[in-house]
């Protein structure tokens, strides 16, 4: 019962700008919208968890009056045990529409075949640090800048062993492997400054691989890969 | 600090060899005062299950202990932003939670369970011992020796630092040169042999050796749980000692499976998690089957649907294996892969569910006496559902790009494993302790542990959801002030602290119980199943003449009906507990070969694996039954 009690103290903290729940690209935005959905679909699996087993166990609790009590045996209930198994699939099968949907637009592949149409960058992942390049050859490290378009296409591959590329406000993260180069792409991004991280934990220095990442205007992007460092 | 042979000592590595050296202190004199040396032989000697489930249990104890010192560590060097909490950043905190993730699995849950198995099934289902009582020996002082292999990492200051998934190419001597990972290869290598050879004898007995009557259908849940779990681990260890045999030829001899242009990473991750994943359930399902026995015993009513809670174990544990690569999400199989994969991992919600309703529809109508136990098993439910919808909402693969590797998954897999798991492992030690040792738990301090410990819990891990969507990755030993994170990790740090306070309890508890001793009878619970008709603690030889199982639960229809359960004189011959000093040997020369690898002092190596056959031979060679020929025992198969 405690637990139902914080529950709401912490969904009023999800309103204040989590970062996930509050991404700044359409990719994300897709993906928090998944995460609302599931978590709202949950809520109710849990509500109804909660309810039955407070009650139940209120109910039913030993008391003075029962001590001599012994309970009828209940072998089953075909016609309820028929009910939770049926409700939740139907549950499940209205959460799996969308999560295929967008599955299978988002999911990072390797070798892609077609060209993606956006903005390419190559992103090189190594311990502990980030080089990102650009379409015109500007390498720069720890410091990834890209404009509001349409889309950013990311070419991810590692110099040693396995990182993952992930920015928490643009959208999710993908692995960056050495011995083969993944595809990610990420939706119009809006303009602002992020902080972007290694996810997959790779040694000493893990926590402090991280990178800035700036949005920036299409114009200022040109100027950007324009000027020399 | 530095030390002539050790070199360069760090501090708590220094503290550790001085705590050790006194608490060894402290035990020798307190073994030799009291005269316990001839028991020590005795239980180094034994190969009778409740006296080896005791050892299992007495060791997850005590490493629980030392991983949960480490939680503490990780939780303390968390605790506010930038901080730096003794020696705890960089590759101290590397090894800190290496060494947290694999003591849990291996080296506490695990026997914790196996334990628990080892005592209670035999005596559940009316066998005399488990059906190879040699090879259980041998099961348990492997378990040991890989254990105290893998400990022995630290004392040297060369803790593994690969975190307990041990991913390639990390894992590789090209990344993690020197002997620090082959603690970790060596050490899960060693014990998880013993884990099979324990599951397949747990599979024989469950199958050979039930008494008369007791139709797979009658059987109790927890050895239904135990009889599936075996079959997860027999197949998903056996994985997991070809993935760690692939990583030792890649490390020792230059082998590529899992880097180079042949091999590729993603291999070992397969690899790992078609172990890894069934892992879960192989943690889960023990747990479930002790609920499914300690609810009905204190809501005095039956299990409500039986035969779905057997079907909904056996689809947990077949479902268990086609869901591995949901680990995967990041690494780009590609959108089939990635649709398949959330699809089955969704399937796996409805017969847990099933579950949990049918757990719910026992308490239903019954008559809930809030003993230690059950209130354990009542903490349990609406905890693990927590755990369980995030599972689903992992599940969401294209969401998963988000939770994977951050918090929010630490927050998943804790509360799942916790809420079943540790929360069965607490009720099952609580209501069998009078079955092990004769004594029974104070009920008091047992309510303040599990108050404690079930606040202690969800503050630590609720709050990781909200630090996870925050952007924070798991691994790291630190996080900026300006991320909105502090608030968060400070709940969690007090709500760790309140678990090991809990704790604390547990210790007072064990002392309180053995010193009033106060014996308590063979059924104390008012219990349901045959092990509370066998005397407590249960003596080396039960069942003697064997009951007759003539419908679920016999002792309590026996018990209501006010008579006696029917016995027999017909029955098939029994396992022979012997004293035997080979199986120890055995597992030590194992260890011996486990060092002669890990420093390439492959003389020592062969030494350990002739010592190994040697006695293979002089196993073969003996009649362990011989003693009991003199004595009559009816072998009338």
């Amino acid at each position: 019962m405690k637990k139902l009690s914080i529950l709401p103290i912490f969904l009023f903290l999800a309103g204040c700008n989590i970062t996930v729940l509050d991404p700044k690209s359409s990719t994300g935005k897709e993906q928090s919208f998944l995460i609302w959905f599931s978590f709202g679909l949950m809520t109710i699996v849990v509500i109804t968890v909660f309810i039955l087993f407070a009650w139940f166990v209120f109910k039913y609790r030993y008391t003075k009056e029962k001590d001599d009590v012994i309970p009828k045996d209940v072998k089953g209930n075909l016609k309820l045990e028929l009910t939770w198994t049926i409700l939740p699939v139907l549950l499940l099968a209205v959460l799996a529409v969308p999560t295929i949907a967008i599955t299978y637009d988002q999911s990072p592949v390797s070798d892609a075949k077609e060209e993606l149409d956006g903005v390419p960058i190559d992103v090189k992942a190594e311990q502990f640090k980030w080089t990102f390049t650009h379409e015109n050859g500007k390498e720069v490290t720890d410091e990834l800048v890209i404009p509001e378009t349409d889309a950013v296409i990311f070419h991810l591959k590692s110099a040693d062993i396995i990182h993952s590329f992930w920015v928490p406000a643009l959208a999710g993260k993908v692995d960056v492997f050495p011995d083969k180069e993944l595809t990610y792409e990420i939706k119009n991004p809006e303009a602002g400054t992020y902080k972007g991280k290694c996810a997959e934990y790779c040694g000493l220095q893990h926590a402090d691989m991280t990178f800035d990442v700036k949005v920036v205007s299409a114009e200022d992007y040109k100027k950007y890969i324009e000027e020399e460092e | 600090m530095n030390i002539p042979f050790f070199g360069d000592l760090p501090s708590d590595v220094l503290v550790a060899w001085i705590f050790s050296v006194i608490l060894g202190i402290i035990v020798s004199i307190f073994i030799i005062k009291k005269k316990k040396l001839p028991v020590i032989w005795e239980y180094i000697r034994t190969t009778n299950h409740r006296k080896i489930g005791t050892m299992y249990i007495l060791f997850g104890v005590l490493f629980f202990i030392r991983a949960g010192i480490d939680a503490l560590f990780i939780r303390t060097q968390l605790a506010l932003p930038n901080n730096e909490f003794w020696v705890f950043q960089y590759e101290k905190y590397n090894e800190v939670f290496t060494t947290h993730g694999t003591m849990m699995i291996f080296f506490a849950a695990m026997p914790l369970l196996l334990g628990l198995m080892n005592v209670v099934i035999p005596l559940q289902i009316g066998a005399r011992d488990l059906a190879f009582p040699f090879l259980n020996a041998v099961g348990f002082w492997l378990f040991l020796a890989g254990a105290i292999f893998f400990n022995l990492a630290f004392f040297f200051n060369t803790t593994p630092d690969v975190g307990w998934t041990g991913y390639a190419p990390l894992s590789t001597s090209e990344y993690t040169p020197g002997p620090s990972t082959d603690y970790y290869v060596f050490g899960v290598q060693i014990s998880g042999l013993g884990t099979i050879f324990t599951a397949l004898n747990l599979i024989v007995t469950i199958v050979r050796h039930r008494a008369p009557g007791m139709k797979l259908t009658r059987m109790p849940l927890f050895s239904w749980a135990a009889l599936i779990t075996s079959f997860l681990i027999l197949i998903a260890f056996t994985v997991l000692a070809i993935g760690l045999y692939l990583l030792m030829f890649d490390r020792l001899f230059g082998t590529g499976f899992f880097s180079g242009d042949e091999g590729s990473p993603v291999f070992w991750q397969h690899l790992f998690w078609i172990f890894g994943h069934p892992e879960v359930y192989i943690l889960a399902l023990p747990a479930f089957g002790m609920f499914s026995d300690i609810i009905p015993t204190f809501a005095k009513k039956r299990i409500f649907g039986y035969p779905a809670m057997v079907i909904s174990l056996a689809l947990i544990g077949f479902l268990g294996f086609t869901v591995w690569s949901h680990h995967m999400f990041t690494v780009g199989l590609g959108p089939m892969a990635n649709t398949f994969f959330a699809i089955t991992t969704m399937l796996i919600a409805v017969p847990t569910g099933i579950k949990v309703f049918n757990w719910l529809f026992t308490i239903r109508g019954g008559v809930l006496r809030m003993t230690v136990p059950m209130l354990f098993s009542l903490g349990f439910i609406p905890s693990f559902v927590m755990g369980g919808v995030t599972g689903v909402m992992l599940s969401v693969s294209a969401a998963d790009f988000q939770f994977h590797d951050s918090h929010f998954v630490v927050a998943h897999f804790h509360y799942v494993i916790l809420a079943s798991t540790i929360l069965g492992i607490f009720a099952g030690l609580y209501y069998w302790y009078p079955k092990i040792t004769g004594y029974m738990l104070d009920e008091k301090l047992g309510k303040w542990h599990f108050w404690l410990f079930l606040i202690g819990y969800h503050l630590t891990f609720f709050p990781m959801h909200i630090s996870g969507l925050q952007g924070m990755p798991r691994r790291v030993y630190t996080y900026g002030a300006d991320e909105g994170l502090t608030t968060l990790n400070f709940l969690s740090t007090i709500g760790a602290f309140l678990m090991g306070v809990s704790m604390l309890f547990v210790v007072w508890n064990l002392y309180k119980t053995h010193t009033k001793k106060e014996k308590v009878g063979n059924d104390p619970w008012n219990g349901r199943t045959l092990e509370w008709t066998v005397a407590s603690p249960s003596p080396e030889h039960t069942f003697d003449p064997m009951p007759v199982v003539k419908e679920m639960d016999p002792f309590w229809y026996a018990k209501q009906e006010n008579r006696e359960l029917e016995t027999t004189t017909k029955t098939r011959a029994a396992p022979i507990a012997i004293n035997t000093i080979i199986p120890i040997l055995m597992a030590f020369s194992l260890f011996v070969v486990a060092v002669g690898l890990t420093f390439t002092w492959y003389w020592l190596a062969i030494a350990g694996g002739v010592l190994l056959f040697s006695l293979f031979i002089i196993r073969s060679l003996t009649d362990e039954r011989k003693d009991h020929y003199g004595k009559g025992v009816e072998t009338n198969e």
